[in-house]
């Protein structure tokens, strides 16, 4: 590779910075790439989308979407050449082809399809075309920290193709003639052969342009990646530097032989080599300090603070290592790369929000249509509020006949009888079970466990005192001290008798 | 004719007018037990239901039971208020202006797919509604107790209608859902059309007064007797105020409907016979009295809620009285 022939600067970059770049490259050879897009794709998706109208089947669309990495292979080798001087001609595309697009083609198109940084990775299996273990080492090294943000470019192509398309199919409807009374949601629930085509179609029209434009851009992550690892820059500035003193050193000898000549003198001593020395690694200094080299550049990024001491590693950093670095790319060295949160977070958090997502659509979805079966647990949850009465074992107290008695003392019949009441609704519903709302009145408790488990002794026995309590507290006819000693006797014996069977 | 003394006397006449009516309008023994709330609590009834189901028939036969005046309007988008309430008009025999009196002049006034009206005739009944008086040519005609607006609503045809407004909504005591018969009851239904027992046509002769309108005064005047504890009646004003900020309606019920609530409640505890209201009996009438009151959301809307499902949620959230 002669970096010499680059047509555009290599210099270190951010990633968005590099991806700016990939635009740039689309935009200086969108007519050329677009033909060699068209001259690769054309036919074969106009094969699939026929037998996808014809069969009014998506299969055949997803089949070519399936093999992008197939169709992204020639333009790749297009930008690859373009940039150092090279612009080849579709026929010689057509004629290297094997030598482009086989290498690493089988795993990028089974296992490795799915992986985000396809456009990033594409270019080792391509361009570098190394196999095997060496292969897995150097994308280990091109995928070390810091990030490439390639992940992060699929993502937004991808949204972008979406929203390109549907934007088209919109742009589409308004101009069709209102006669036509074609519906856009026509397009997505109700597809005719016509329809999918125009879809199809649409869609193919948005590749046209997203697909070089993501070649382009995962291309250019690519080479700054590379000009990081490998100085690239410097090895360029070095030899622009070598040029221009050699070309100096010309004019000097030149100047020297002129005045020397004529003016002929005693010979002085000679200067010292040091001055010169000095001199040329100021001018390095001064050169690779100038923002040439050194662009500047203000950047945050998270670390783990002991990230180097890695033999004192939490099983929390393993993990964290474990699943986070897997999700930025398969092939990063997890043992030996720090952490890269802010990408590792940004994808989990994606997946996180994706999964939610499609799960709360699933289960909308099936309630909407009465789908999802109600599951009825085989014991109802026993309530904790009836008829506004707190029923819980801690809330009641721990000797009710000693309760019952204190509130006769006071007078307060009613607030005799609610503690009765909610003893006894708290060892019914323990022993027979009901689903009941927070809104339950004491009248529909006693109707929902008749209903559910007939008239048993408890239950009948809640009848009378519910029949005491309304009498009580809703029609203002208390009841005699006595009845409610004789309801808080009756109880309690019934509450031995039912332990005592058990 | 009978005229109940005691609570009890009120109750059974109370369930004699309903199973008179019960034998006419078969298989609808809810709208008839709620639009006789409503009647005894001095309300108007608001009753949506498809054509054919006896809106007309349960009007008719309220008024021969209970010996009071009948009339129809059928609401239309021509109608005009004075085709309502009445007008002045010229007469050239005396040379003075006469007041000609609508079909509002009456004790049962059956306000047939009152949304057919626009506002201003549907405006016309607000006086009626709530002042029991119709003003024309600035005079003032209160009209007989008792006094009941029954306006009907078809659900399926919304064309051309325009939808009560919230004040006027909020007029009705109830609003009363009546739909299909079960199975069995439209079968008995037929039987009896078919061997003659009733007439298909609203034929209402076969039915004899149970009471009069002082036999009425008289239930209403017993049921204001009825006791409502004051947890009771706290608990009722909790369930309307608990569809003022309640997840999936968009506006509650106004105060109206805490009045509407507990007077209801104190008719329905006096059909179980009894002198006092239990939280059943708010529940009970509930439904009725807020299912027209309340908005729901767009979120619970495009959720397929629908006022019904809202309610039950409010009615099993909302914690029954304590002690």
């Amino acid at each position: 590779m002669e970096l010499e022939k680059a047509s555009a600067r290599l210099a270190p970059r951010s990633p968005w910075q590099a991806a700016d770049l990939g635009t740039q490259f689309y935009r200086h050879w969108a007519g050329s790439i677009t033909g060699v897009w068209l001259l690769f794709t054309a036919v074969p998706y106009a094969l699939l989308l026929a037998l996808a109208a014809a069969d009014n089947s998506l299969w055949p669309l997803f089949v070519f979407w399936w093999l992008k990495p197939l169709w992204e292979r020639p333009l790749l080798a297009f930008y690859s050449h373009a940039l150092f001087g090279e612009t080849l001609t579709l026929k010689a595309l057509l004629k290297r082809w094997r030598g482009y697009a086989l290498p690493g083609l089988a795993g990028q198109l089974t296992w490795r399809r799915l992986s985000p940084m396809r456009s990033f990775n594409a270019c080792v299996w391509q361009l570098e075309q190394v196999k095997g273990e060496t292969a897995s080492q150097r994308l280990k090294v091109l995928n070390s920290y810091p990030s490439n943000r390639a992940g992060m470019l699929t993502l937004l192509v991808l949204h972008l193709e979406q929203f390109m398309t549907f934007g088209l199919m919109a742009l589409l409807y308004t101009l069709v003639p209102w006669q036509f009374n074609l519906e856009l949601s026509d397009w997505f629930y109700d597809q005719s052969g016509l329809q999918l085509a125009i879809s199809g179609l649409c869609f193919y029209l948005v590749l046209c342009v997203t697909e070089p434009l993501y070649v382009a851009c995962g291309f250019a992550l690519y080479l700054n990646k590379r000009t990081w690892l490998e100085g690239w820059d410097l090895q360029l500035g070095l030899t622009r530097l070598g040029e221009r003193r050699r070309a100096v050193k010309n004019v000097i000898g030149a100047l020297l032989i002129f005045m020397l000549v004529p003016f002929m003198e005693p010979a002085h001593a000679e200067p010292s080599a040091s001055d010169t020395t000095t001199s040329e690694q100021q001018q390095v200094i001064e050169l690779l300090a100038s923002p040439d080299f050194m662009p500047l550049e203000e950047r945050t990024e998270r670390q783990w603070i002991n990230q180097d001491n890695s033999d004192a590693e939490s099983w929390m950093e393993t993990l964290w290592r474990f699943l986070f670095e897997n999700l930025d790319d398969d092939e990063t060295d997890i043992s030996n790369s720090p952490l890269n949160i802010p990408d590792a977070l940004l994808w989990a958090i994606f997946w996180t929000l994706f999964v939610a997502l499609a799960l709360w659509l699933i289960i909308k979805v099936a309630n909407q249509f009465g789908l999802r079966g109600h599951r009825t647990s085989k014991r109802p949850m026993i309530p904790t509020h009836v008829a506004g009465l707190d029923i819980r074992q801690r809330s009641l107290p721990k000797n009710l006949n000693r309760a019952v008695e204190e509130a006769l003392k006071t007078g307060d019949i009613r607030a005799a009888l609610a503690v009765l009441m909610r003893a006894a609704l708290a060892g019914v519903l323990a022993r027979y079970p009901v689903a009941l709302a927070a809104g339950s009145t004491e009248q529909q408790c006693l109707r929902t466990l008749q209903q559910q488990h007939g008239d048993p002794l408890p239950i009948a026995y809640l009848q009378r005192l519910t029949q005491a309590w309304i009498s009580t507290a809703w029609a203002h006819r208390p009841v005699s001290d006595e009845q409610v000693r004789t309801l808080a006797q009756h109880w309690q014996q019934m509450d031995r008798l039912e332990a005592d069977h058990g | 004719m009978s005229q109940p003394a005691t609570l009890a006397d009120a109750a059974a006449l109370a369930h004699d007018i309903e199973s008179r009516l019960n034998q006419v309008l078969i298989g609808q023994q809810q709208v008839v037990r709620e639009v006789l709330i409503a009647l005894i609590s001095g309300g108007h009834v608001l009753i949506e239901g498809v054509p054919g189901l006896g809106k007309t028939l349960l009007v008719r036969s309220l008024g021969r039971v209970l010996e009071l005046d009948f009339n129809r309007i059928q609401f239309t988008p021509d109608l005009m208020p004075t085709d309502v309430t009445g007008h002045a008009m010229y007469d050239q025999k005396t040379e003075q202006f006469r007041i000609r009196r609508g079909p509002a002049f009456t004790q049962l006034l059956l306000a047939d797919e009152i949304n057919r009206a626009p506002a201003k005739t549907q405006a016309a009944l607000l006086e009626v509604m709530q002042e029991r008086q119709i003003t024309i040519e600035g005079k003032a005609f209160t009209l007989n107790e008792p006094y009941m607006v029954l306006a009907t609503q078809n659900p399926l045809d919304q064309e051309g209608t325009y939808p009560l407004p919230e004040a006027e909504l909020d007029r009705f005591l109830f609003k009363v859902l009546i739909d299909y018969p079960a199975h069995a009851d439209e079968t008995r239904l037929v039987n009896m059309v078919l061997d003659g027992t009733i007439r298909a046509s609203l034929d209402v002769d076969s039915l004899s007064p149970a009471t009069d309108a002082a036999g009425l005064q008289a239930m209403k005047a017993l049921s204001n007797d009825v006791l409502i504890d004051a947890e009771v009646l706290d608990y009722a004003l909790r369930i309307v105020r608990a569809t003022r900020d309640f997840n999936g309606l968009s506006h509650g019920a106004s105060p109206r409907a805490s009045i509407a609530l507990a007077r209801a409640a104190r008719v329905q505890a006096m059909f179980e016979g009894r002198d006092f209201v239990t939280p059943d009996d708010i529940q009970q009438v509930a439904r009725p009295v807020l299912r027209h009151r309340i908005q729901l959301s767009a979120d619970a809307e495009i959720e397929g809620q629908t006022p019904e499902t809202a309610l039950a949620r409010l009615l099993d959230q909302v914690e029954a009285p304590r002690q």
